[in-house]
């Protein structure tokens, strides 16, 4: 009876509720077009008016009829789309009807040129905003260099006459605006004329209020066709760019000031890349850093990856010669790199341009850099002979200067979808010149003195190369992965140089003081060498299956190596230079270098494995004499042929897993130096000798290596073995006269060094986001062998490294790096086993930011550096401190005023110190140590405000 | 001749459209393409100064491509790569992809979803999440069909997203995860250009066999839980001065 009762009453309440107003609408209509012939199938929206959000949506059905059930009160908005239509869009006004029928609904047509030319054709997207019809004016293509006016010209309903008036849909444009503002003046021409084509992305064409109305504020109705160009942001932004000077003051007296000054500018839009950078300063800062590097060279920084016109298995620059990157960076912009030994003034600046077209690509810079560099040492070394030891100090002062042109040039152009080209320049022209003055003294047993050498020596060196490399490569339409490429290249050094050998030795033989014999030496060397090299590589790889690939590769090069060495004496005949025949030598070879590989690759969804074989003949051809018009010469002509297998794999497994591992032979050729078989005595107690007899050194390498990372808990685990095994490996023989203490270094071969290590790395979370510890070991066990005075002799070296990382970020006004790193090393001598050692060599860095109120900031780091060697008594302690205070200034926060303490504690003494196992030696070269600097930088993008935590990729 | 071709043509689409719905079920094969220098210039730890320097960079070889397949017809799509592998342009270097397909059933109202992120792989399986799409006044042609903008904002990953969807393909499918409009999406752009999902092939086909679902293993999980998952792991990674989307799909 309840049940029936309160049924009844709902009933009654529906009833009453309906009788009042519906609550629940029905919409409904006809979509024609207007010539009134029913369109089907238009899409048919309901959306709420004031965000034009979803609400429901039909379509129409054959005869253009449309219903919209249920639909709840509400401010709506009907929109009708149709292909072809502009959208139709009415405001629906709810009565108190549950039927709101809104009749036929008829939709205006896209003008057809519209919708054939713009939706159609050039692809661009149609905005319609009441009577404003808007495109993209990027999809119309017009030659480069055209202004907007030819842009203008193309676009569908819009004329331009002779006189540079635009017609829009039938009437004058009175006004073009850009962004939305006026373009200098009245004139719509100004900025049609004016700007070119490729700045704007948008055109817009409307009815504008006229300028009256938009002044008063009261509509007159009056409206002037307006044109507005959007530009693109590439061209928003000009360029950028960042100028820091510093003064300041040497913390050790009468070193002078300290100063420094670096600046460097960008322009840059879509297509185009250009920026200078200067900088000079006496802070032993000899290069820019890394992020300079790339603000430099734009998108030429990294992009030199496929460049490599040695095609073929193996690694590095093992199985071909390299030319240049010998010493300061070679062919390269020498970047980052530490502060170095003693005092030297720096001066560097270049120019850099970039073009990013879509199929071609050009990157060019020059770079010139100087550094003048002076060297004040003290240096004493211990050497121990299989019976005894003898005592050396040295104390010498030595300047350097070194200037570089650098030039780079980078080509890259996609001829069509399957041929590309690339070419590259690398050229350096740099002249450097150096002056040593150098007191050499050496004591026997019980303090005797038994010889004094005073070194005077000048250099003068001129050098010039280059390297060019041409790279064709093609692939096949047809299949995929068949393809094709070859390469060729030309690489030459030029290297003139004059060294001045001035020396008097004293020999206080043992019987007598009085008993000295002297030996002036006053040479003059004049060298001149070359290198000529070509290159040629083919590569050919054939799919041989969806997951098998063949690959074939040849490598073809000869390079010709040419010494013209004259030596003159000065000293015989009161400064006449007599020709020394004995010093003098002529040296020119050739090396033909062939090899011939293939292997076979297995690729399938990451799992990727490759094994090879190639085989490959060095040819040398070579003749040496000694005197300066040598009519006899030596002649060296060798080959060698060596088989090369390689082997690798690769392994990409769930969940950020990796595994990899590989199996490498690489062959060395030995250097031209060692192969000359001449005296080089610039050391008259350390001569170094050539070996034309040296054999190519041949190195196994095995690694194995696992990697993970969890990116929800960051965590990461890294797990590294590698094994290497030489085969007539290339060391350096010593050989000491007991009686002078000249020392005479041979180069020979010798198989048998190898070494086995790991190398593990743990990272996790102590805290999320506030506090991370990473932990890493590395293990390393080496067997080296080596000559000392005709006794072979084996040095194991047993290493044993730990260390640890703790980074403390607890809020955005504090941030705290901590490292350590504790190393051992046990080495083992088998000629002598007392001298047997251990070696200490722990660090200790932090790193501290913290940020203070009104933009103020504190940094500091301190790194320390224990080295221990009981056996000699060595304990150095270096802790090196830098700290600065600096504020940024201004509401854009675009400068910065610094103030900077280098080297707190003044420890920076340069002493280095070294033991090995014939020898102990200490060295003290004068070097930049404490000073404080304040310095300002400027940069047009603002400065970092934020901590950083340590850089790297993101 | 001309009027007599147009009008076979009229004639045989007119055809095709009465003897079977062909345009409610078919393929669409897109590009997916990353533009990383966009991406990473969302990470708020980055100073303008090495957002730019990025772009100077990178910034003309970005746009990293990779083909994904969307199955349809009135009733369910599913979303996923179009091939089972990552290859390099020449084929000869492979990898894994991160195991991605997105299912969705309108009719019952379900989605099913598998995700492989954060370094693990997860099902989810819940009913469909709608969004609240503004329909805007623009259109453009994608792959031959006009379509029609629409615009919303996924307030777990705060990002716009646009789609243009085709007026003449009356399906509520989509890319990635995105549905519920008039007509098929066939382009998708992520945050102003970060990603962009564009439609290069459409084939109306039968695809009823494709449309079944492959077995699929993984953490179950939820909507709500995944939401909350994701904005935690990028709060996360932006605190920790990280790339958060170098783990988890954009």
């Amino acid at each position: 009876m309840k049940k029936l009762l309160l049924g009844a009453l709902m009933c009654l309440s529906a009833l009453f509720a309906c009788a009042q107003a519906p609550t629940r609408f029905q919409i409904q209509g006809i979509t024609a077009d207007t010539s009134s012939g029913p369109l089907g199938s238009a899409t048919v929206m309901l959306l709420q008016r004031k965000d034009s959000s979803l609400v429901n949506f039909t379509r129409s059905n054959d005869k253009g009829v449309f219903v919209l059930r249920n639909v709840k009160k509400g401010d709506y908005l009907l929109k009708i789309s149709f292909v072809g239509y502009i959208p139709f869009q009415k405001d629906i006004v709810f009565g108190d009807k549950e039927l709101i029928d809104l009749g036929t609904l008829e939709m205006k047509a896209i003008t057809k040129e519209l919708f054939e030319v713009v939706v159609k054709t050039a692809r661009a997207p149609l905005s319609i905003k009441g009577d404003t019809i808007e495109y993209n004016a990027a999809s119309f293509k017009v030659p480069p260099g055209s202004t907007v006016e030819d842009l203008l010209r193309k676009l569908p309903g819009v004329q331009i006459d002779q006189d540079g008036n635009i017609v829009a849909q039938g009437q004058q444009v009175r006004k073009v605006t850009v962004d939305g503002k006026r373009f200098f003046g009245d004139d719509p021409k100004m900025a049609t004329k004016n700007l070119p084509a490729e700045a704007i992305t948008k055109v817009q064409i409307f009815n504008d209020k006229s300028e009256q109305a938009k002044v008063t504020g009261v509509d007159d109705g009056k409206k002037e066709k307006t044109v507005n160009l959007e530009l693109k942001d590439g061209f928003k932004k000009g360029g950028f760019g960042k100028v820091t000077a510093g003064l300041g003051a040497d913390g050790n007296n009468s070193r002078g000031a300290r100063g420094e000054i670096k600046g460097n500018y960008n322009k840059f839009d879509d297509k185009n890349q250009f920026s200078l950078i200067g900088l000079t300063n006496n802070t032993n800062q000899t290069g820019m850093s890394w992020d300079d590097y790339q603000d430099f060279r734009g998108s030429g920084s990294f992009n030199s990856w496929n460049d490599n016109g040695d095609f073929g298995f193996g690694g590095g620059g093992g199985r071909f010669f390299m030319i240049g990157g010998e010493d300061d960076g070679g062919l390269n912009i020498p970047v980052g790199g530490g502060r170095g030994q003693g005092y030297s003034n720096n001066v560097a600046a270049g120019i850099n341009y970039n073009y990013n077209g879509k199929k071609t690509k050009v990157n060019s810079s020059y770079y010139y850099n100087s550094t003048r560099q002076v060297l004040d040492a003290l240096r004493s070394r211990e050497n121990f002979l299989t019976n005894g030891s003898f005592k050396s100090q040295e104390e010498s002062s030595q300047i350097n200067f070194i200037g570089n042109h650098r030039l780079s040039f980078r080509y890259e152009q996609m001829i069509d979808s399957t041929n590309t080209i690339i070419f590259t320049n690398n050229s350096r022209l740099n002249g450097g010149n150096t002056s040593l003055n150098s007191l050499q003294q050496y004591f026997q047993a019980g303090n005797f003195k038994s010889n004094e050498t005073t070194i005077k020596n000048a250099t003068d060196v001129d050098k010039m190369e280059t390297s060019n490399t041409l790279i064709y490569r093609w692939k096949a339409k047809s299949k995929k992965g068949r393809n094709f490429a070859a390469s060729g290249s030309y690489g030459y050094v030029q290297n003139d140089g004059i060294a001045d050998q001035n020396s008097l030795n004293l020999f206080y033989s043992a019987t007598s003081a009085n008993d000295v014999i002297r030996r002036a030496l006053d040479l003059t060397n004049n060298t001149n060498s070359q290198v000529n090299e070509l290159k040629s590589s083919l590569l050919f790889v054939e799919p041989v299956s969806k997951r098998v690939f063949w690959e074939t590769f040849l490598n073809l090069s000869r390079r010709g190596n040419f010494v013209d060495r004259d030596a003159f004496d000065l000293a015989q005949e009161s400064g006449r230079r007599i020709p020394v025949d004995t010093l003098s030598s002529y040296f020119k070879n050739d090396i033909t270098y062939a090899r011939i590989g293939s292997s076979l690759r297995y690729t399938y969804k990451g799992f990727n494995i490759s094994g090879g074989l190639a085989v490959q003949r060095f040819g040398l051809d070579g003749k040496f004499a000694l005197g300066q018009n040598p009519s006899s010469f030596i002649n060296v002509n060798r080959t060698f042929v060596a088989w090369l297998p390689n082997a690798s794999l690769n392994y990409d497994l769930k969940n950020n897993r990796y595994l990899w591992s590989g199996y490498d032979v690489s062959v060395n050729q030995p250097n031209v130096r060692d192969l000359q078989p001449v005296i080089d005595n610039s050391n008259p107690l350390y001569i170094r000798q050539g070996n034309p007899d040296l054999l190519p050194s041949v190195n196994h390498s095995l690694n194995f290596g696992y990697n993970m990372f969890n990116p929800a808990s960051f965590t990461n685990l890294g797990l590294n073995l590698f094994y290497s095994y030489n085969v007539n490996q290339i060391i350096y023989n010593q050989q000491v006269d007991p009686r002078t203490l000249v020392t005479v270094t041979t180069p020979t071969n010798i198989s048998g060094g190898q070494s086995v290590g790991a190398w593990m790395n743990f990272g996790f979370p102590l805290k999320k986001t506030k506090s991370n510890l990473s932990v890493n070991a590395n293990p390393n066990f080496s067997r080296n062998l080596t000559y000392i005075n005709g006794v072979l002799n084996q040095t194991n070296n047993d290493s044993y490294r730990f260390g640890m990382r703790l980074d403390l970020t607890p809020s955005d006004n504090f941030t705290f790096f901590a490292n350590a790193n504790w190393g051992v090393t046990n080495s083992r001598f088998s000629v002598n086993t007392s001298q047997n050692m251990k070696i200490i060599n722990h660090t200790y860095g932090g790193t501290m930011n913290i940020k203070l109120p009104k933009d103020f900031f504190i940094n500091s780091n301190l790194d320390y550096r224990i080295y221990v060697n009981n056996r000699f008594n060595l304990d150095q302690r270096l802790p090196i401190m830098n700290a600065s205070i600096y504020k940024i200034l201004g509401k854009a926060k675009k400068a910065e005023i610094r103030l900077s303490v280098y080297d707190v504690f003044n420890k920076n003494l340069g002493i280095s110190q070294f033991a090995n196992q014939n020898f102990v030696s200490q060295e003290k070269v004068q070097t930049l140590a404490r000073y404080g600097m304040l310095t300002f930088t400027y940069n047009m993008r603002g400065m970092n405000t934020t901590l950083k935590r340590r850089g790297g990729f993101f | 001749m001309k009027n007599r071709l147009n009008f076979l043509v009229v004639g045989l689409l007119w055809i095709a459209n009465s003897v079977y719905a062909q345009s409610t079920e078919g393929m669409v094969t897109y590009e997916h393409k990353s533009y990383w220098t966009k991406i990473n210039a969302r990470l708020t730890f980055l100073s303008k100064e090495e957002k730019d320097r990025m772009k100077l960079t990178w910034g003309n070889e970005d746009g990293y491509g990779v083909k994904m397949k969307l199955y349809f017809d009135e009733k369910q799509s599913l979303y996923t790569y179009f091939s089972d592998q990552g290859q390099s342009e020449d084929g000869q270097w492979s990898w894994r992809q991160d195991d991605y397909l997105v299912h969705r059933n309108f009719d019952a109202n379900k989605l099913i979803e598998h995700h492989e992120m954060l370094g693990k792989t997860y099902l989810m399986e819940d009913s469909l999440v709608t969004y609240n799409w503004r329909v805007q006044n623009q259109i453009k042609d994608v792959a031959g069909y006009i379509c029609m903008k629409a615009e919303t904002f996924d307030p777990v990953k705060n990002q716009k997203i646009t789609a243009w969807f085709a007026q003449d393909i009356p399906v509520a499918a989509g890319p990635e995860r995105y549905f519920g409009l008039p007509g098929l999406i066939l382009e998708l752009d992520i945050n102003d250009g970060d990603v962009v999902v564009s439609a290069q092939k459409v084939e109306l086909k039968n695809v009823q066999k494709e449309l079944a679902l492959p077995k699929m293993k993984g953490k179950k999980i939820k909507v709500a839980d995944y939401n909350q998952m994701i904005q935690k792991h990028i709060a996360e990674s932006m605190k920790a001065q990280r790339n958060p989307f170098w783990s988890m799909r954009y």
